[in-house]
């Protein structure tokens, strides 16, 4: 393996790779603004000048303040060579801390704030900016310019999601990049030169493509920002989960800001994943952090319509099982969710294998117009999950159901989930019944269709699984805890099946989780 | 001889089946400086045994240090030994100083030692007072107090507070001193002089003072020694420790002054090291007026360490940076540990700091003189009378906020 | 600090330090726990170091590090020849050291308040209790996994066997004034006043409630009828109570 030699560290690397790559690897940051791993290389940042200290030194002329002679005297310097573009050669000797690069790097840093707004207290990425963290390390000194600095376009709306501020703008084109590379939709560019420079949009279009929010995401400064984020919540108040996007069926990874002292999700940021999502999510996919706090299902009711009335827990449970017993196995639909983790989905197959009851349905959310970027065709999570709980057994959708129900085959529905392609009025041969069942956490078709709606947790509160179009399982931890004591799905389907006689064999979550490796096996 | 007389000499019939009186003494108690609880087992008036129970102003200073930054320490140090706050800030900036391994300019070392000095004398007076005052002796206390408050003046003028002061910032401090400090304090020094003097007549020669001080109250070297004893209570001893003279910091080593040594440990010596002291404290301040820069900067000049000028911080982005940085996140101090210790007011007041590289402190110790005085206090309590707790524990300078912290 | 310390420590101990260190101009040496106790009375006891003045001992809590949890310091001067140094020990959770206090006698605090801020045991200590806090409180402050916002439990009052006599005081003790029952006094009757309160009314009532007082009551009741009785035969009696 060929190795290079960074501030002393060897690290070894792939050929072709540069020095900036080879160290990321390895866990080691060199400074820089316009380098991103996903991105192409636009060296225009000169942050992460470091020197090759091997080989034939390249050096250029400079004039330098001589002490002794109190005049500026012609000398030279060590041509620096930013490591983002510097291609690694086996045993070359690089330094990215002697004084040569530090004076460098606070010559840099000295020149990205020289026009810079003091924005600091209203700008959103206070907190995560890279100019105050390298301006702390790398620069420490105060200004040396006096006069006035450029004004520029402040607060301008680049589209629905992301307003555009010049003035905090260093010119990096990091979005550029990413509209070029990542949602291959030339949109953004730059216009005018040296300190007019501006990103400016497409004439006639605006910011509309399905991964602006990225562009926000690498901003490293916060001179672009989002819209819906804006002025909502200080970072350093955010504590951070790691979760799975529940957006469709790519299930990229995400980090879950939270705020602990209101227990409300702020915002969704993409977390690494080179398997699946690389260093992106679209913009459908960073908004699912919404559903955390509307159209939640907090209380247990029972009734349709003007007829709803709420019901204690205990009564929902028992009302449930009464209804559920009233019905004949054989005309017993159990509904699995798409949207749900593969636990629920898990103990429900098991509560309706228990009661014997063999017709089982999926629910889902009715596709979308998918990409080939990072979206899937499956607006749905957990598809493959479903089916994984049912043991491989085919699952019929949601129309189907409904047919079934006209024709007096199903008396009977236990759905779990809020989530289905169908509306309230075609779900209406269902509300004709009054054995109907539904264990939800937020407001849909399928509940407003139920006469027992009984509350589950939220993704955000639970830990579970889901399996992507990939087949990959992804499990994540839930961030907040639920609202109210609502108890996750498997646990209050593990309360239904005692209220009905029945034992599914598990207590907790791992005790389930036996049983999905079961399942896997056989599906296989 | 009486018969009764008779009856006196013959000690055994005297002899009364006694078991020892188990006494509590404070924490709530007018004489108990701060709040200690003393449970004693009493032989009439003598004390047979003695617990010392500290602990009752634990306020958890040290783990409170370890939740801010490193700035956010300077109101918790002040409430240390809050009679000589001064004194404690000064050896916290020291302590992290250290760490950072920056020296502050000479300006600012000048004026820490005048500040610094101001403080100590301020708690020479509220001890020696207090302790002449639990001894009937009110009117020299009032005197004591009198001229206290002057240096507090003084003191409010140039930090904005009396008591205690946060004034000292690492790099340091809050603000310069304001153009008349070497007038007014030049202006004072007379005064202190004569209230001291006054102090000494009063009480140096009175019966009921030196007899309720002299011989009372005894630690010998031995048991200061060992017991960690520094500052009066050890120089009391015949010790000859003092930080200002044997590891000079800040400018002591520029000035010329004494450091006053007892013979006996008892509470005279005490009393009169304290009184002594304050006449050397004054000794130094004149001389660092004198030698004091008049202008010059007084913080070290790093925006990494020392909060930029606010007009800065408002109108140029690298102030509002640096400030957002040194509040947030604090200011980074490199990894390491130190010990770091100067002479308070009670003796050699350290700061043992461990830093994790970043700006929250990662660990804060503080070594509190008066702590290892309390412990020494049992040894010279024991044996005496309970109307010797009084000048005794007055003596010790026990003050709350520094020992249990 | 001093080389000289940490050389002649060097010089006896030599492959037993483990570590030694000069940073900042503070000589230090690092010691196996087993050790402690000995290299401590080393310096204290040997003819060239002398160190007789203790200075400080405290733990530091490093709740991450594999090998042993605290690391504990001890901190002393020669009066005799002005040379500082500094020991340092690592010790595991919940295993002992060895006390220091009949070395030095500061060492018995210092040693207190290291088991009670971080609930290290210090070996044949003589007196191993807490010191800042109280003896109910519940954990070891300084230790890191500790919150600094735990709420403790409230203890009942010390040694008092009827537990409604809850803190601060019992109806009798503390400051006399204001110290009234009002409920047994509302509700009407034979209610407590505080004896203080009892004179200021002109009432003359015992200072305790207590049988022997009572009857220490009653006979001074009974004298003082006899004496109005007849007062010149009871001058001469002296019975001796």
């Amino acid at each position: 393996m060929p190795k290079f030699t960074l501030d002393g560290k060897e690290i070894s690397f792939e050929p072709g790779e540069t020095v900036m790559q080879a160290a990321w690897r390895e866990g080691i940051e060199i400074p820089h603004y316009c380098w991103h791993p996903g991105l192409s290389i636009a060296a225009n940042c000169r942050m992460c000048l470091v020197q090759v200290e091997s080989g034939r030194q390249m050096a250029m002329p400079q004039l330098a303040f001589d002490e002794s002679k109190g005049e500026y005297v012609p000398s030279t310097k060590p041509k620096l060579q930013p490591a983002c573009q510097l291609a690694a050669a086996d045993e070359m000797v690089v330094s990215s801390t002697n004084d040569e690069v530090k004076a460098a790097q606070a010559s840099v840093q000295e020149f990205l704030l020289l026009n810079h707004p003091v924005d600091c207290p209203i700008c959103d990425q206070a907190g995560e900016c890279k100019l105050q963290d390298y301006y702390y390390e790398h620069q420490g000194s105060l200004k040396r310019k006096l006069t006035e600095p450029v004004h520029k376009p402040k607060g301008v709306r680049f589209g629905p999601t992301i307003v555009y501020d010049a003035e905090r703008c260093i010119m990096c084109t990091r979005c550029i990049r990413v509209c070029d590379e990542v949602a291959k939709d030339h949109v953004l560019d730059m216009r005018e030169r040296g300190n007019k420079n501006e990103i400016i949009l497409a004439p006639g279009r605006e910011l509309d493509h399905k991964y602006t929010l990225m562009t926000e995401h690498v901003c490293p400064v916060g001179a672009l920002t989002s819209s819906d984020f804006r002025f909502k919540a200080r970072v350093w108040f955010l504590k951070s989960g790691e979760g799975v996007c529940t957006g469709c069926a790519t299930g990229c990874n995400t980090h879950v800001d939270y705020d602990p002292r209101y227990g409300k999700v702020y915002r969704l940021r993409p977390r690494d994943n080179q398997d699946v999502n690389q260093f992106w999510m679209c913009d459908d996919g960073m908004m699912t952090y919404t559903r955390q706090a509307t159209d939640r299902v907090l209380t247990a009711t029972s009734g349709r319509g003007e007829d709803r009335l709420p019901l204690a827990e205990r009564e929902a449970i028992a009302k449930a099982a009464e209804q559920l017993s009233s019905v004949d196995a054989s005309k017993l639909a159990i509904v699995l969710s798409a949207q749900n983790t593969t636990e629920d989905n898990l103990a429900l197959a098991k509560l309706g294998s228990a009661l014997g009851a063999e017709r089982l349905y999926l629910a889902a959310l009715g596709g979308w117009e998918g990409d080939d970027i990072l979206r899937s065709d499956d607006n749905n999570p957990n598809r493959a999950g479903a089916s994984l709980a049912a043991g491989g057994a085919a699952l019929k959708p949601v129309s189907e159901l409904i047919a079934d129900v006209q024709s007096g085959e199903v008396q009977g529905v236990l759905a779990l989930g809020w989530a289905s392609a169908e509306k309230l009025e075609e779900l209406a041969p269902l509300v004709s019944l009054d054995a109907v069942v539904s264990l939800t956490s937020h407001v849909g078709a399928l509940p407003a269709a139920a006469e027992v709606v009984i509350p589950i947790a939220d993704i955000f509160e639970i830990e579970g699984s889901f399996i992507n179009a990939q087949g990959m399982a992804q499990s994540f931890r839930g961030v907040l805890s639920a609202p109210a004591d609502i108890e996750p799905g498997w646990q209050k389907i593990g309360e239904l099946a005692k209220a009905l006689g029945k034992d599914l064999g598990f207590t907790n979550l791992d005790g389930l989780r036996k049983g999905l490796s079961d399942a896997a096996e056989a599906a296989q | 001889m009486e018969p009764a007389d008779e009856l006196l000499n013959d000690q055994a019939s005297l002899e009364l089946d006694a078991d020892p009186m188990r006494l509590n003494m404070g924490p709530s108690h007018p004489a108990m400086h701060g709040t200690i609880r003393m449970v004693m087992d009493l032989d009439g008036e003598n004390l047979v045994n003695l617990d010392v129970q500290p602990g009752y102003l634990h306020r958890g200073f040290e783990k409170s240090c370890e939740r801010g930054t490193w700035a956010q320490v300077f109101p918790y140090a002040d409430r240390l030994n809050y009679v000589s706050p001064m004194l404690n800030n000064v050896g916290w900036s020291l302590a992290v100083e250290k760490l950072l391994g920056i020296e502050v300019p000479e300006r600012c070392q000048y004026y820490r030692v005048v500040l610094g000095e101001l403080s100590r004398i301020a708690d020479h007076f509220t001890c020696n007072g207090a302790s002449a005052m639990e001894l009937g002796a009110f009117t020299p206390f009032l005197w004591l107090l009198k001229v206290r408050d002057w240096v507090w003046d003084i003191l409010e003028r140039e930090t904005g507070a009396r008591m205690t002061h946060s004034f000292g910032r690492i790099g340091g401090m809050a603000a310069p001193p304001t153009p008349n400090f070497k007038d007014d304090v030049r202006q004072l020094i007379p005064e202190l002089f004569k209230v001291v003097k006054e102090t000494e007549i009063m009480l140096l020669r009175n019966r009921i003072f030196l007899d309720r001080m002299q011989g009372v109250g005894v630690l010998t070297k031995e048991q200061a020694l060992s017991y960690g004893c520094t500052g009066p209570v050890a120089r009391s001893t015949g010790i000859p420790y003092d930080v200002r003279k044997d590891h000079p910091y800040l400018v002591y080593d520029r000035f010329d002054f004494d450091v006053p040594i007892g013979e006996d440990g008892d509470n005279w010596d005490r009393f009169m090291v304290r009184l002594e002291e304050i006449r050397q404290s004054i000794r130094i301040i004149e001389q660092a007026l004198e030698q004091m820069p008049d202008d010059g900067p007084v913080n070290v000049d790093d925006p990494r360490i020392v909060y930029p000028d606010k007009q800065d911080v408002y109108t140029t982005i690298e102030a509002t940076i640096a400030h957002f940085k040194l509040v947030m996140e604090g200011l980074r101090v490199p990894k390491g540990e130190v010990y770091s210790f100067t002479e308070g007011g009670n003796g050699e007041l350290g700061f043992h700091i461990v830093s994790d590289g970043s700006g929250t402190p990662y660990r804060v110790r503080v070594r509190p003189p008066c702590w290892y005085n309390l412990a020494a206090a049992r040894e010279m309590l024991l044996g005496g009378m309970i109307a010797d707790i009084i000048p005794t524990f007055g003596s010790v300078n026990m003050i709350g906020g520094e020992c249990d912290r | 600090m001093s080389q000289a310390a940490l050389d002649r420590l060097s010089a006896q101990f030599g492959e037993r330090i483990l570590e030694t260190s000069d940073a900042f101009g503070e000589h230090e040496a690092t010691f196996a726990a087993k050790d402690w106790v000995e290299a401590a009375r080393f310096l204290k006891d040997d003819d060239d170091l002398q160190m007789d003045h203790f200075i400080d001992l405290t733990a530091i809590d490093y709740p991450e590090r594999a090998s042993a949890r605290f690391d504990v310091t001890l901190m002393v001067r020669s009066s005799v020849n002005s040379q500082r140094i500094r020991l340092r020990t690592q010790v595991k959770d919940a295993e002992k050291l060895g006390t220091l206090s009949d070395i030095w006698l500061g060492a018995n605090w210092a040693e207190r308040e290291v088991f009670d801020m971080f609930g290290i045991e210090f070996q044949d200590h003589p007196d191993l209790r807490r010191i800042l806090l109280y003896e109910e409180f519940i954990g070891h402050p300084l230790r890191k996994d500790y919150p600094i916002d735990k709420a403790q439990p409230l203890v009942p009052y010390r040694e008092v066997t009827d537990i409604t006599k809850l803190p601060p005081f019992g109806i009798e003790e503390g400051q006399p004034f204001a110290r009234i029952d009002w409920e047994a006094r509302l509700a009407g009757g034979d209610h407590q006043v505080s004896p203080a309160i009892g004179v200021q009314q002109g009432q003359r009532r015992t200072l305790s409630d207590s049988e022997a007082a009572q009857q220490i009551q009653a006979r001074i009741d009974a004298r003082m009828a006899a004496e109005a009785a007849s007062p010149a035969d009871t001058a001469e009696e002296d019975s001796g109570e």
